[in-house]
């Protein structure tokens, strides 16, 4: 067990903090034992992408980090077994990208990874941060929801399955119990007439939080026309929320693929938006580009599987 | 490489046997390279001595008020703190100003943006520093506050100074602007706005300062040795020989490291230095640098502009606007230059301009690349883009028509003579980027990605003209064991200027740039050349470098022609050997020739000077010749839009500067590139925003720059060369002038896809497609 | 006041070194291994000008935390100066002008080490992507991507 203590008060940099402890436990048990001695009162921190730059930027002052970077063993894999994918939590970017069984009907996932960050950043950001951070700048986020995946969180008194969907409840915000650690993300590919998408806009080609991400899991009956399910998510539904558009996927369901249907989903994405405006750019303008991608999204998905002539 | 040496030394001395110049026009291994790729430890956070302290500044968290206390207690008792710095601890005077005497170096008792300093917090380490002085307490009497520059010109707005919200004020006269718009059959009026950028020199503002003998050493990155040196001993009284500064590798500056912050960051470790008798890092990290250092200036400027019915410029009117935020520092010269370039490279016969440099509560503005120029060209070729279509006149037409060409009058009636080189320059990217295809190509366009082309031409002013006298110092030294040593007070900071010095003393003295050695300017060995920045090196440095390198040759060659036994006019030196020329088998070394003059006690230090003619201006009427010459340059971009989201690209670009002599031509194009892509990320995504006077993102995730992937895929660059009367060899500035070009560019190219106008920066695509869905949208 | 002691392997060297939680890798490696030539200019992992390899990965420096790096392996250029591809790279460098400042310089070359190391025929795209994290503010990128283009190719 390393476990320190700096007793000056320690700085990160230009934020005050009293005493920050790392703790970097031997092993997942160890953690999650260490976890329910602190009472949950701990961050977590893998690769620190996303926690390091807001520690400095002052947005958060943590006095406790756990490091579960060191549990490759148990928490870093890409499994695709008995009809369902597996990503323990701590599978980084670049894995995602060099993993030959994220194909065909999963491309999704690495054209998301394609624009994600830098390959610096790829390299070390991680599944499960990109997902606990619940943040509208996770790009993975919107592609989870769409292939509507299950979180395993796990903690020192057993383990629990949860949907994506019903995890993130707020900006930055989870139902991840204070006990727990999320372990792993798994997903069924998408079965029968499906394919996935995504879209990303922000204000240069690279390394940007988005403005607006949006990704689409669409399946079709096997008229090759009608739409069987339509998942859609963005980076921000609601303020700033990464959330499933929930309203335009059942007004999608059951309808065929034409011009005038997408049109009528636009509109109901747009009034299903409640975007806010920031310094990178306005909630009209991102809901314009959410409706203009919808029809994109739609129309790769749907020519992809053959239906739409 | 190696088998190609005998044939570049034949060619060499062929060249010598010419009287010809021998390295100038050839790609050069700077002289400074191999430490950057080996990265080896020379910049200035790389040299701290063992027991070096750290000082971290603190500043204003309101934007205008006045300081009633400042809480210390909890900072000065943190573990590791030796002291904090507040005004009460400068012995000197409590000045950090560049030009006007408006701004103070730890702000006391008025704050007037939140980018003021307020003192610094010294502890052994960095983060106990940073610790410390966040624990640190002010309390302001708060004051009411501008931040928009027009409304500070208003008669009854808030005084953020004493004598005014007006720092500077310029003039243009010429002609009679009345009578031209009277003959005028079109007048167009338009506001445009630019923003202000932040340089993002990648090695933010630091020094350190090393107490000794009753004085202090300083060394730092930054762009003027001399005039930090200056302030520093200002601030704490002494006298300037015992303050000693040295420039230290600087990562990059573009700017503001030639303003006021690195006499903040020198001070500040200077006064420390001297107070706990330990040396001291002072280093801005990335958000206080962008905080706290000059930016550009955002302008607001109008003009009025009457062209007859067949597209000739007959009156234009300007307003020009800039907000220099809380003090002026080196605006007060980049309004003049906006002023003189006001309606840039064109002949307008009658003139009309105000302009005023205005304080806000933001925070400040000074140099950064282009100093002006970014900001009027902006203005007025966009307005020429908007004049042209209003005509139903080709672009380009319209500028071939009214550009300045050898007889023609600028702004400020200096006429243009055979060193204009502009229709060369025009010609090439015109042609490169095969412009009338594509025009007639894209004028019936299908499809949401719409592709269109855009043209802005450049006139920028060598120099510093106006701005005070020009003139520049460079020492040369052949050592005795042949090196040849080259020192100044001009620095080097990335631009490769400093290696383009030694090359010019390296084809005038016959001696390869290896045998060269570049010494660290410091101002106990060189005399001061004033700031390095409006390019001047090559001018002003090339110059001095070469009078020093003539003085030394005319002592060499004496000395040789005896070795050789010829006369003193057969001798040619190339590559290291001294030659007879009618005999070139007749040969002695280099090393030889030093080592004899050595012997006799002939000297081989000199120091050569040059200074700029005078650059006459009225300046009740902004006519005269504020500029002795100028550089030229034409770019055309290509820009594919798609029209759904506004996102665009832009596919090309192809650019031309006439720079006289092209001393260092990789150099040039490094210049070019650099410069250009600087320029893309003004015209695209680049913006320092202030909310009610807190800068709202001084960091670089959300503050763009463009990455490699977002350079154009295609980019030509010509250089043309048509000599001007005042470089050595004929050579005209090439740093700053490429960073002007892309703004209007790229905003006509996207008004020629989309017929949306931009008139503010950056040319997002918000704006784009937001200018698309307004009532005045029209495509095609 | 109590440190962590850590075992850093650094261009093939064990380094135990102590460490505070706060200490980030970027920090080690400058100020007690001395290895100047990874450079901080942002602070917040987006400029890239820390990169550094982490057991053979392309990492930002000032994202990790030095505890994190217990008994991983680190190469900074200090350790390539004798690799021949490195070297290639660099006299390339030289020749296309692709170092202005400087400032950017090591951690481009190490981006582009990597590349070379995986690729001798990059394409432009591969070659933007490869450097897309590090950013220069100097040169445009052109006169480096000339330079890894021929830097990957092995004699």
């Amino acid at each position: 067990m390393k476990f320190f203590n700096s007793e000056r008060p320690l700085l990160w940099q230009t934020v005050v903090m009293s005493a920050m402890e790392l703790y970097s436990p031997s092993d997942l048990n160890d953690a999650l034992r260490f976890i329910e001695h602190k009472d949950g009162k701990v961050a977590v921190i893998a690769s620190g992408t996303d926690l390091i730059p807001r520690i400095r930027k002052r947005q958060v002052s943590p006095s406790v980090l756990l490091d579960i970077s060191s549990f490759t063993a148990d928490l870093r894999y890409i499994r695709r077994a008995d009809g369902i994918v597996r990503l323990g939590a701590l599978t980084t970017i670049s894995d995602l990208l060099e993993s030959p069984i994220l194909d065909g009907e999963l491309s999704i996932i690495r054209e998301a990874a394609t624009l994600f960050g830098a390959p610096q950043i790829r390299n070390v950001a991680t599944v499960g941060g990109n997902i606990c951070s619940a943040a509208s700048s996770e790009d993975l986020i919107p592609v989870f929801l769409a292939l509507d995946a299950s979180l395993k969180l796990v903690s020192a008194k057993g383990e629990r399955t949860v949907p994506l969907k019903q995890f993130i409840v707020g900006k930055r915000e989870t139902t991840l119990k204070p006990s727990e650690i999320l372990a792993e993300v798994s997903f069924r590919p998408p079965e029968g007439h499906s394919w996935t998408a995504y879209e990303k806009l922000g204000r240069r080609n690279m390394l940007i939080i988005a403005m607006v991400n949006e990704a689409i899991c669409l399946t079709l009956e096997d008229d090759l026309r009608t739409v069987r399910s339509a998942r859609i998510a963005l980076n921000r539904v609601s303020g700033r929320i990464p959330a499933l558009a929930l309203r335009t996927s059942d007004f999608l369901k059951g309808k065929r693929v034409t011009d005038e249907t997408i049109a009528q989903a636009q509109k109901v994405l747009a009034s299903e938006l409640s975007l806010t405006s920031d310094f990178r750019g306005s909630g009209a303008y991102r809901t314009e580009v959410a409706q203009v991608y919808l029809k994109r999204l739609i129309e790769r998905c749907a020519r992809h599987i053959g239906g739409l002539s | 490489m190696s088998e190609q040496v005998p044939q570049l030394l034949d060619s060499l001395r062929a060249k010598a046997e010419r009287g010809e110049l021998l390295y100038i026009g050839e790609n050069i291994v700077r002289v400074d390279s191999l430490e950057k790729v080996l990265g080896s430890p020379v910049y200035t956070a790389d040299l701290l001595p063992k027991g070096t302290v750290y000082a971290k500044l603190f500043h204003s968290t309101v934007p205008h008020g006045v300081v009633k206390r400042i809480e210390l207690g909890a900072a000065r008792s943190h573990p590791g703190v030796l002291g904090v710095l507040t005004s009460k601890d400068i012995p000197g005077l409590n000045e950090s100003s560049a030009v006007l005497l408006d701004r103070q170096l730890f702000a006391d008792p008025i704050v007037r943006s939140t980018g003021d300093i307020l003192g610094a917090v010294v502890a052994e380490t960095s983060p106990a520093a940073a610790d410390a002085a966040a624990r640190i307490k002010v309390e302001y009497d708060r004051m009411p506050t501008i931040f928009d520059p027009l409304e500070a010109l208003e008669p009854d707005a808030v005084k953020i100074h004493e004598e005014g919200n007006v720092a500077k004020q310029m003039k243009i006269r010429k002609g009679n602007v009345e009578e031209g718009f009277v003959k005028s059959e079109i007048i167009i009026e338009k506001t445009y706005r630019t923003q202000f950028q932040d340089a993002i020199p990648l090695e933010p503002e630091v020094g350190l300062a090393i107490p000794e003998d009753g004085g202090v050493r300083v060394i730092g990155s930054m762009q003027s040795p001399h005039n930090t040196q200056a302030a520093v001993a200002k601030v704490l009284r002494l006298p300037p020989e015992k303050v000693r500064v040295i420039q230290a590798v600087t990562g990059g500056a573009f700017g503001p490291k030639s303003d006021e912050t690195p006499y903040d960051v020198c001070s500040t470790a200077a006064l420390a230095a001297v107070k706990f008798r330990r040396p001291v890092y002072c280093g801005m990290d990335r958000e206080d640098s962008m905080v706290m250092h000059t930016k550009r200036h955002p302008f607001v400027i109008s003009h009025k502009t009457g062209v007859s019915r067949d597209g000739m410029l007959l009156a234009d009117e300007s307003m020009i606007v800039g907000d220099t935020g809380a003090y002026a520092s080196l605006g007060v010269f980049v309004i003049a230059r906006a002023t003189f370039h006001t309606v840039g490279a064109y002949e307008v016969p009658n003139v009309k301009a105000d302009s005023y440099l205005v304080y806000t509560n933001n925070t400040y503005a000074g140099s950064l690349r282009g100093f002006g120029g970014p900001q009027a060209t902006f203005a007025f070729e966009s307005q020429m883009e908007e004049l042209a279509r209003k005509l139903r006149m080709d672009p380009l037409e319209f500028r071939l028509r009214n550009m300045l060409v050898p007889g023609k009058k600028n702004a400020t009636s200096a006429v243009m003579d055979a060193s204009c080189g502009l229709p060369q320059c025009v010609q090439k990217v015109v042609e490169s980027s095969r412009y009338r295809e594509k025009v007639a190509r894209y004028s019936n366009q299908a499809g949401s990605l719409r592709r269109g082309l855009g043209i802005a031409l450049l006139m920028h002013g060598n120099s510093l003209g106006p701005e005070g006298n020009d003139y520049g110092a460079v020492h040369v030294e052949i050592r005795s064991d042949g090196s040849v040593s080259v020192g100044s007070g001009l620095t080097e900071y990335g631009t490769g200027a400093i290696s383009g010095l030694m090359q010019i003393a390296s084809s005038v003295l016959g001696v390869p740039l290896a045998r060269f050695k570049l010494e660290r300017p410091d101002t106990s060995k060189h005399r001061e050349s004033g700031p390095t920045v409006a390019s001047r090196v090559v001018v002003i440095g090339g110059n001095a470098s070469k009078a020093a390198a003539e003085k030394l040759k005319s002592k060499i060659v004496p000395v040789a022609a005896e070795l050789l036994r010829v006369d003193a006019k057969d001798v040619a030196i190339a590559d290291g050997v001294a030659f007879d020329r009618t005999h070139p088998s007749r040969t002695v070394q280099w090393d030889d020739v030093v080592a004899e003059a050595y012997r006799r006690g002939i000297s081989l230090k000199e120091e050569g000077f040059f200074m700029a003619p005078p650059a006459p201006w009225d300046h009740e009427v902004g006519q005269g010749t504020p500029y002795v010459q100028y550089t030229w340059g034409a770019l055309i971009v290509e820009v594919e839009v798609d029209t759904d989201t506004g996102y665009y690209r832009v596919l090309g670009a192809h650019t031309a500067y006439d720079v006289g002599k092209a001393v260092n031509p990789g150099g040039v194009l490094g210049q070019i590139y650099g410069g250009t892509v600087q320029g893309l990320g003004y015209a695209m995504m680049e913006e320092l925003l202030h909310k009610d006077g807190v800068v709202v993102n001084p960091n670089l995730g959300d503050y763009y720059i463009p990455t490699s992937m977002d350079i154009p895929a295609e980019f030509k660059a010509f250089i043309v060369e048509v000599p001007g009367p005042l470089g050595p060899f004929g050579a005209k500035i090439i740093a700053e002038p490429p960073i002007i070009l892309p703004g209007p560019a790229v905003r006509n190219a996207v008004l020629n896809a989309t017929g949306v106008s931009v008139d503010d920066l950056p040319v997002t695509s918000e704006k784009v497609l937001m200018g698309m869905k307004g009532p005045a949208a029209r495509l095609g | 006041m109590t440190k962590r002691v850590i075992t850093l392997s650094v261009n093939g060297t064990d380094h135990p070194i102590q460490v505070d939680a706060t200490d980030r890798l970027i920090d080690v490696l400058r100020d007690q291994v001395n290895q100047k030539s990874v450079k901080e200019g942002c602070s917040t992992g987006d400029c890239g000008i820390c990169a550094v390899l982490v057991d053979g990965r392309l990492v930002n420096s000032c994202l990790m935390l030095a505890a994190q790096c217990d008994g991983r392996r680190v190469t900074t250029l200090e350790g390539l100066l004798e690799d021949p591809t490195m070297k290639r790279m660099q006299g390339n460098f030289i020749a296309n002008n692709a170092a202005q400042c400087g400032f950017c310089t090591p951690a481009m070359l190490m981006a582009s080490w990597d590349l070379a190391r995986h690729s001798a025929h990059p394409s432009d795209e591969e070659i933007k992507v490869a450097i897309s994290g590090v950013l220069c503010r100097c040169t445009g990128y052109y006169q480096i991507i000339d330079s890894v283009r021929e830097g990957c190719r092995r004699e």
